[in-house]
């Protein structure tokens, strides 16, 4: 569903992403994780056609994000780690923009808000403005937005920034029953302990370049240890 | 729903939150900030139409000045509304978080330009809107127009904003598409900008007849280029006195040229953003990472500075270093002071100096009055809002080992002293270009300081006093109760400290009001603003060290 080849990005002299290929198919929940500037975040924007790729394609489903831009977004939602919000917007008025911008005309439009808001526990909160709910609120408001056009891949930079522990267990339930329906997630973070629990397979990045890859059973076989992710990530990703 | 039918409805929506947001306000509120804007409003209709009334007694020379200063309101309105739409153009289409979310939306690039276009050419026009009401109703009113003139007005008013926002949307599309970021590049660009402006300058020599007494060109040397045939704010003057006139088929005809010159220029910003903005997009968020930035900025002023306390040093080395690195902010002071210092400089190339003590001395006045009212606004967009704008970021402030009596002293004498080193400057030009004598040269220094002062005081104590850490954007602290407060109160501190030396002065000159009267005249006014400076520099800066202090983050 999602397909990398060869991809590089570099900023001035600095190579952010270094040569990625990578394949993601659908009805999976892949992981990324890297260290701060390993090039997780350039590699999400140039999936969703924020930053264009130096050389190599995306494609997301069976468009390329770089000449079908518009039909690959159409079946592609995203989070980023800092999200845009309209301050001045209730969240029933927000979702119905999204709505409108991914074009949905199914007729149950209002009861499908409702049940949403219902289901992440915004419902008092629909009349309020979204500017005045809390950092959790706003985080779930976001997801419901993400998820009402039903994309086919979703990608989410950093899920569980600012949540309770409440939120990210909804979040996380939320995630793996959609991905039980055959969506494609893939999100970075910085909590393994997250993509341990939750994570069909796991991609490591440092200094723009893949240097590991597969399920968690498969990278304690691969680097030789037993122990947790965080072992491995840390002997991977440790300065020499 | 169509996307672009999706983003209409979002922004109704929005208007129609805001809309019950200022029903839930105070009603002091509300009424002060409706009661300023009326004011400010009919304060500019009663100085057009005295500047009317003032050109109408001039007999012959009056009159064709009164008719293509119409065409001139026009070209100066256009001129700043093209600056403005630029700099919104430029803010809104590639720095907006909007713009970053809509991007992984599935719109096409046409709508999402057509709408940012759009966009930015609302934002910007309001002033032109404030404006230009006052004028041409005053211009009406002077002239005996009908009922209709205000509809004609609006008719051609409507696409002349988006003719300005179109030519605002391509300069700001094709220079971030195209244009080198090499330092070298832009320095050499300055340089050629700033030779060409002082060689113009130095050029320009009017037509002069010696043997008028008055000679148009002389005082209004932008009336030629204003009633060009092929200038848009022709069009919109003509056109609108064609209407009004009963002149129809003329009237329709500029409009009709206005219309489709614009239709084709908003034709050509879709056509320029569909191919071009995701490219130009692309070197704007590559932008931070290849500049190769020092990591220090002004390390030597760093140094320069060691003689203050540590505390003092580095927020005065921080707000520098923010101010620079904000391109917003430094342009926006750049162009005002920048403008103005040009219109000084051109003073002997228009022979103003030459002209009678009369005239030299109400330009004098007059250069006063807008040196202090572009410190005014200066101050209510960067010196009010920098302790909101402090914002998440204020424990660090709040947490150091100093007070808060230091932080907003410092704040104040930071931005005191740029505007007094600006405005005194700029008086002192303009005072040396007129030839103007060494009293009134130090008088308008003089009232330029005390301007300045003030208006740092005032701006740093209510901003201190209406702190908002929770609002990122300038605009909304700004336009805030606390933000029109400060500009009424500074608005109204120069005009009282303006208007008893314009008084007397005028007496002088008009009046015979000489000798001993005129001096004691000079010291009582001088005595009133030392008073009126004093009060208004110690109490909003006692009052926001309170606030400051007292108040719970």
């Amino acid at each position: 569903m999602i397909n990398i080849r060869n991809l590089n990005k570099h900023f001035g002299a600095v190579q952010a992403v270094n040569d990625l290929s990578l394949s993601i198919p659908a009805g999976e929940l892949f992981c990324f994780l890297g260290p701060n500037g390993a090039g997780k975040t350039t590699t999400i924007k140039m999936l969703t056609g924020l930053l264009r790729p130096d050389s190599g394609t995306i494609k997301i489903g069976e468009f390329d994000i770089q000449t079908q831009p518009v039909e690959a977004k159409r079946i592609m939602g995203y989070i980023p780690d800092m999200p845009f919000l309209y301050e001045k917007l209730t969240p029933v008025e927000f979702l119905k923009f999204v709505a409108g911008l991914y074009n949905i005309n199914r007729p149950d439009l209002n009861d499908h808000i409702e049940a949403s808001l219902r289901q992440f526990g915004l419902q008092e909160a629909r009349n309020a403005l979204i500017g005045e709910l809390s950092h959790g609120m706003r985080q779930r408001l976001l997801y419901i937005g993400t998820f009402i056009h039903n994309p086919r891949v979703v990608l989410i930079d950093e899920p569980l920034i600012g949540l309770d522990p409440h939120s990210i267990r909804m979040i996380k339930d939320l995630l793996r029953a959609k991905v039980r329906d055959g969506m494609t997630i893939l999100l970075t973070t910085h909590i393994l302990a997250l993509a341990q629990d939750i994570a069909d397979r796991i991609g490591i990045i440092s200094g723009g370049q893949l240097i590991a890859l597969g399920k968690m059973s498969e990278l304690q076989t691969q680097f030789g240890s037993n122990g947790t992710l965080e072992d491995i990530f840390l002997k991977l990703t440790s300065a020499p | 729903m169509t996307p672009l039918t999706a983003i209409w409805m979002k922004d109704f929506f929005v208007l129609r939150n805001l809309r019950r947001m200022l029903q839930r306000e105070s009603v002091f509120k509300v009424t002060f900030i409706l009661l300023f804007a009326t004011g400010m409003m009919g304060g500019f209709f009663a100085m057009f139409l005295s500047g009317f009334r003032f050109l109408s007694e001039m007999g012959g020379g009056g009159f064709m000045i009164t008719h293509r200063l119409f065409a001139l309101f026009f070209l100066g309105l256009g001129l700043m509304l093209l600056m403005s739409n630029v700099i919104t153009s430029y803010a809104t289409i590639f720095k907006s978080r909007e713009t970053l979310f809509l991007l992984t939306a599935p719109l096409d690039t046409r709508t999402l330009i057509t709408y940012k276009f759009i966009e930015s050419s609302l934002l910007s026009s309001w002033a032109f809107f404030f404006l230009m009401v006052p004028y041409t109703a005053a211009y009406a009113w002077h002239a005996h127009l009908g009922i209709l003139f205000p509809v004609w007005t609006f008719l051609f008013a409507a696409p002349f904003v988006l003719l300005c926002g179109g030519i605002g949307a391509l300069i700001a599309l094709t220079a971030v598409r195209w244009f080198p970021r090499n330092r070298i590049f832009w320095a050499i660009m300055a340089g050629l900008v700033l030779g060409a402006t002082v060689y113009g300058i130095v050029q320009i020599r009017p037509v002069m007849n010696e043997n008028a007494s008055f000679v148009l060109n002389r005082l209004l040397p932008g009336l030629q280029l204003a009633s060009h045939p092929l200038m848009p704010n022709n069009w919109v003057a003509e056109g609108i006195m064609a209407l009004t006139s009963g002149q129809w088929s003329r009237g329709l005809l500029l409009w009709l040229v206005l219309a489709t010159n614009t239709a084709v220029l908003m034709l050509l910003v879709q056509w320029l953003g569909d191919g071009q903005f995701y490219n130009a997009f692309q070197r704007v968020a590559g932008a931070a990472d290849l500049r190769r930035r020092p990591a220090e900025l002004l390390s030597g002023l760093d140094k320069s500075l060691a003689f203050l306390p540590h505390d003092i040093r580095g927020m005065v080395m921080k707000d520098i270093r923010s101010f620079l690195r904000d391109p917003m902010q430094w342009s926006q002071a750049l162009i005002f002071f920048g403008l103005l210092a040009i219109y000084f400089s051109s003073f002997r190339s228009f022979h103003y100096n030459e002209m009678p003590d009369l005239w030299r001395n109400l330009i004098v006045f007059l250069n006063i009055f807008s040196v202090s009212s572009v410190i005014c606004s200066l101050a209510a967009r960067f010196v009010y809002p920098q302790l909101s704008l402090e914002g998440h970021s204020f424990w660090i402030l709040g947490l150091a080992p100093t007070g808060m009596r230091r932080i907003l002293l410092t704040k104040f004498f930071l931005a005191a002293l740029a505007m007094v080193a600006v405005s005194a400057g700029l008086m002192g030009l303009a005072a040396w270009m007129l030839q103007a004598g060494w009293a009134l040269t130090a008088l308008s220094v003089g009232l330029a300081i005390a301007v300045s002062l003030s208006t740092a005081a005032l701006s740093t104590g209510l901003g201190a006093i209406f702190i908002d850490l929770k609002q990122p954007n300038p605009a909304a602290i700004i336009s805030g109760f606390g933000g029109t407060m400060n500009l009424v109160f500074t608005l109204g501190f120069m005009l009282s400290v303006i208007l008893p030396f314009g008084l007397i002065w005028h007496w002088h000159v008009t009046s015979g009001f000489n000798g001993t009267p005129f001096h004691q005249a000079n010291i009582a006014a001088t005595l009133w603003v030392v008073l009126l400076s004093s009060a208004t520099i110690s109490i909003p800066l006692w009052l926001g060290i309170r606030s400051l202090k007292h108040r719970e983050y």
